[in-house]
């Protein structure tokens, strides 16, 4: 009869286990990485006594936990690359609403200001005219710098995110080691039973420090797991976490990068990705960096281009144009750990030929290489760095201040400070060069019927280009200039002089002179600011093929694309990301039909053993009756 | 095997699906609302890109126009200094005949030299002319300098061979203005291959008559003088002294050498010369001041009417050449008026196009924006009528 006492009862507490655990399980439908428990029962051995073996009930061998590591480990991959399109996506879209905003303004500014050098082209003495053309310079100039402006301060979020993430990848670390050891520790005091729910808290920190950074596991015998991120960079070894830090960039050290706290000298930067750091550093290098290079040549490009054009015409006051606009050159800066104090300097040699890319020299065993600082490929170069024979590529001119120490790097910013810096050199309209440099004349005595072009500057620095020349033919074929030498006349072609070129057309008769001299005092000449005008669809950038209009244009059509291409990419990984939390769910996740359901089977198992317990009671105490003589 | 899907799954996956109808539906509403297909680069890059270049062709386009109107301006106050111009040296060419008519008396030729002295100063004020900026529009570049003042023999020109060209299209330019030099200076004497002059000291009455190119060849270009070493012989000479022809003189004849032809009429003098040179340039002015000069002293020695017939003749042929000079100036304004007409139209119909292609581009296509709003809306009420259903579905309900 204790046999039957002894089933039931034990049939009583497993049942109210497996009811434990199932409403557990209903209690912690909704709690982030908990996985479904389940009792597994066995039939407790029985006690052989000789006769016929009957069991001895049943009893809870185990509660387990539903998990599946491959499913965990393929949500936790999914969840990085998605903490990083997350993370590229909120940058790539700030920066596709700036430049679709800003630049857009800066188109508008540009075009307003080629217009103003038409309206002063109509009427060149106007004080009206160059007043607006001045404001509509500085409108671009304010277009650039804010701009530019907003993409930096884009650069600033993405520094305090990467101190932000910093901490939480820290802080969870350090809980990561902590439960670590309180795993490792209840295991041994359970007899090798799992501590389910410490294990739940741990798996939940490892997947939130996935979406924080990209990182690879192992699990060691004891039940401790290993956390590494970038390169095998350790962050948690068993009960120890090592921390992650940030540290200046070694070229500016207003940009934080990421080290370990082992050895903190050392920026693990590029190691990274995968996760939110990831995706802020990314931004950085492959967003925010590209477009202020990208609207830094377009500064440059105008620059050179407006400059130019106004250096070779005449002011109101007669005087050669001086520059329009002012701009930073570009920037060479040396590592915070080159062992020496060489400098390098870096001047713009071809606008045509400039890039927005940033490059990386460094000075390795007697040479020099140069490289795409973004991609790391090798750029093409001439020259050994000194002043006589410059380090020259992709039209820039590199000279050092003396021979590097092996080993020593230097950032070379082409156009990075430019758009910044973009500002109005001109301070009154007076300087506006609107007349051409030079002025031609027929001379009245001329008894031919050759006529001379108006005349144009080749080169704006020749010391003489204001000085008066006299072209005078020699014969109907042959001419002299300033009286000196013969030449021969072909009727259109050019005859240069002084830095400027003109054309003589027609039939010249002996004795005819032409004159080419300054054309101070002539104000009311427009050549010059009818080829400002006409400098919008001159093509400058890439070989001369690309005017800064067009430039504008590609700024935004890239980024707009850049932004469209995360924003697919994002969309697909979250698609990957949600079958990924289903498989995760399918094995781990309560389902509160099954629990309903298994609540039934228990409670009725229960209610089963309890009416077998009340059964072999009632027969026993029929059995004492009958001994104590109640029936008779 | 049927997956498990678990009810904390289904809300986290209602949650995200409904964020994603929800931020479509708002991008459908801010396209509905603000009439753009695109509000952001991003949405579509290269239409985006293009609006860009499109916009800019536009404002350049706009502003070829604004130029056209402002090149309009300047040549029609040209225009209208050049008619006066025009009208003012007819008058003086009346003068001029009426001076030549031989029936004047000393009063009357003053009294026309007043006349022209008046002419001289109206035409000094059309030199002169400003535009509505007052800027010189006969100054060249030079625009803020007076390019006309007179002098003992004609005017100054303190101008510039300058013009101006005006942007009216991409990569067309067209002069907006003509430089004093070449309106009232580079006129050609005679006419305008050769000009015919009397001999300051003649004494006789032959008087030069029309001029002209003959032969097939044309004028020779040198320099020949007609001697008459009779009264009724001549000889023609070039500058070398060669005798080139010669012969008998009556009244009336037309002389023929080196492709110029000369008529003389009158009666010379032995000793008598004639020059027949090239053309030379003579500003407007220097020729008006030679026929005031040349009335004024016709008006005191009423004796020498030859002297005055012939210097009146040569003052009469550069005064047509002036006009014929103005004619053609007046011509080639005229001409350019035109162009900036025409091209004014080839820009309104290209800036049409312009605004079509961005409309085209950037603007809303509301039927196909209304129609997936309309499909958005569906889609997001029926998503959230199948959460409500299915979070009704719950074994619990069935525990009594």
């Amino acid at each position: 009869m204790s046999d039957v006492f002894g089933i039931s009862i034990s049939a009583l507490q497993a049942y109210q286990t497996a009811l434990a655990v199932t409403s557990n399980n209903i209690a912690n439908a909704n709690t982030p990485g908990y996985a479904k428990e389940s009792v597994n029962l066995t039939a407790a051995v029985p006690q052989t006594d000789g006769s016929a073996p009957i069991g001895a009930g049943v009893q809870v061998a185990s509660v387990t936990r539903a998990f599946s590591q491959l499913a965990e480990n393929q949500l936790n991959s999914s969840q990085s690359t998605l903490g990083q399109l997350n993370s590229l996506q909120n940058y790539t879209g700030q920066i596709d609403n700036i430049v679709g905003t800003s630049a857009g303004g800066l188109s508008t500014a540009l075009q307003n200001y080629y217009n103003a050098w038409s309206t002063v082209a109509n009427n060149p003495t106007s004080t009206a005219a160059r007043q607006a053309l001045l404001s509509q310079a500085q409108s671009v100039a304010s277009a650039f710098a804010s701009t530019n402006t907003q993409l930096q301060g884009l650069n600033s979020s993405i520094n305090q995110g990467i101190q932000g993430d910093v901490t939480q990848i820290n802080s969870i670390g350090t809980s990561i080691a902590a439960l670590n050891q309180q795993i490792v520790t209840a295991t041994a005091n359970a007899g090798g039973q799992p501590p389910n729910d410490l294990i739940d808290q741990r798996d939940q920190l490892v997947s939130n420090l996935s979406q924080l950074v990209g990182i690879s596991t192992t699990t060691d015998s004891t039940g401790a797991v290993n956390v590494f991120v970038g390169n095998g960079q350790p962050l948690v070894l068993n009960d120890q976490a090592t921390a992650l830090t940030t540290v200046g960039n070694q070229f500016n050290a207003s940009q934080l990068e990421v080290a370990s706290s082992a050895n903190p000298k050392v920026s693990i930067s590029s190691q990274i990705t995968g996760g939110d750091l990831g995706g802020l550093l990314a931004s950085r290098t492959q967003a925010v960096d590209p477009a202020v290079n990208q609207l830094g040549q377009i500064a440059i490009a105008l620059n050179q281009t407006a400059n130019a054009q106004q250096n070779a015409g005449l002011d109101l006051s007669g005087n050669l144009g001086a520059n329009m606009f002012s701009v930073a050159g570009p920037q060479a800066s040396a590592s915070a750990n080159n062992s020496d104090n060489t400098t390098a300097a870096v001047s713009i040699t071809n606008v045509g030929a400039l890039t927005a890319n940033n490059y990386l020299l460094s000075y390795q065993g007697g040479a020099y290489s140069l490289t795409n600082a973004a991609t790391g490929s090798a750029v093409a170069f001439t020259g050994n760095g000194t002043a006589g024979n410059p380090i020259t590529a992709d039209g820039l001119s590199i000279v050092l201040s003396g021979t590097p120490a092996s080993g020593d790097q230097f950032l070379i910013q082409p156009t990075a400070q430019a758009a910044g810096s973009f500002a109005v050199a001109l301070t009154g309209t007076a300087q506006i060069a609107a007349a051409g440099a030079i002025q031609t004349s027929v001379a009245g005595t001329n008894t031919g019927s050759a006529t001379i072009s108006s005349g144009s500057v080749v080169n704006a620095a020749n010391p003489n280009l204001l000085t008066t020349a006299t072209i005078q033919f020699l014969s109907p074929t042959t001419y002299s200039v300033n009286g000196a030498g013969s030449f021969a006349y072909t009727s259109g072609s050019n005859i240069s002089q002084n830095g400027w070129q003109v054309q003589i057309s027609g039939t010249p008769a002996t004795g005819d002179t032409f004159t080419v001299q300054s054309n101070a005092g002539g104000t009311g000449d427009n050549r010059n600011a009818l080829a400002s005008a006409n400098l919008q669809t001159q093509g400058i950038l890439s070989n001369g093929t690309v005017s800064v209009n067009g430039a504008v244009s590609s700024l935004i059509t890239g980024i707009g694309s850049q932004a469209q291409q995360i924003n697919t990419a994002q969309t697909a990984q979250t698609a990957v990301n949600t079958q990924a939390l289903q498989s995760v769910q399918s094995v781990s996740g309560v389902n509160l039909d099954e629990e309903a359901a298994n609540l039934l089977q228990w409670q009725q198992a229960y209610q089963a053993s309890a009416q077998a317990l009340s059964i072999a009671n009632g027969t026993f105490t029929f059995f004492m009756d009958s001994i104590n003589g109640t029936y008779s | 095997m049927t997956m498990r899907v678990t009810q904390s799954l289904n809300q986290t996956q209602f949650l995200s699906a409904l964020d994603t109808l929800e931020s479509n539906l708002s991008q459908t509403q801010n396209q509905v609302s603000s009439g753009l297909n695109f509000t952001s680069p991003s949405q579509d890059p290269i239409a985006a890109g293009a609006v860009n270049n499109y916009d800019q062709a536009l404002a350049q386009s706009q502003q070829y126009t604004a130029n056209g109107n402002s090149a309009q301006t300047s040549l029609q106050t040209e225009d209208t200094a050049l008619s006066q111009l025009q009208n003012q040296l007819q008058s003086l060419r009346s003068l001029a005949l009426e001076a030549n008519s031989g029936t004047q008396t000393g009063e009357d030729l003053t009294a026309i030299a007043e006349q022209a002295t008046q002419i001289q100063n109206s035409l000094l004020t059309l030199a002169n002319t400003q535009d509505g900026n007052g800027q010189y529009i006969f100054s060249g570049f030079a625009s803020q300098t007076q390019p006309f003042s007179l002098t003992a023999t004609g005017a100054s020109y303190a101008g510039d061979q300058g013009q101006n060209q005006i942007q009216i299209a991409p990569g067309q330019t067209l002069p907006v203005g003509d430089n004093g030099d070449v309106v009232f200076n580079q006129i050609k004497t005679g006419n305008g291959t050769f000009t015919a002059a009397a001999n300051a000291a003649n004494t006789g009455s032959g008087i030069l008559g029309a001029t002209s190119v003959t032969g097939t060849t044309g004028y020779s270009g040198k320099t020949y003088s007609i001697n008459f070493t009779a009264p009724n012989t001549y000889q023609v000479v070039d500058s070398l002294g060669n005798v080139v022809t010669g012969g008998a003189y009556t009244s009336g004849q037309t002389i023929s050498f080196g492709g110029a032809q000369v008529t003389l009429t009158g009666q010379p003098a032995t000793g008598d010369s004639f020059s027949v040179a090239p053309s030379g340039n003579q500003s407007l002015f220097a020729t008006v001041q030679s026929l005031i000069t040349a009335i004024q002293s016709g008006a005191s020695s009423p004796t020498a009417v030859p002297a005055l017939n012939n210097a009146v003749g040569t003052a009469l042929n550069n005064i047509d050449q002036a006009i014929s000079q103005t004619s053609t100036v007046q011509a080639s304004v005229g001409g350019r008026l035109n162009t900036i007409t025409t091209q004014q139209s080839v820009q309104t119909s290209q800036q049409t196009q312009l605004q079509q292609s961005i409309s085209s581009l950037q603007s809303l296509d509301y039927a196909s924006a209304i129609t997936s709003l309309d499909s958005q809306n569906t889609t997001l009420s029926a998503a959230m009528q199948a959460y409500t259903l299915t979070q009704g579905l719950s074994l619990f309900k069935y525990i009594q």
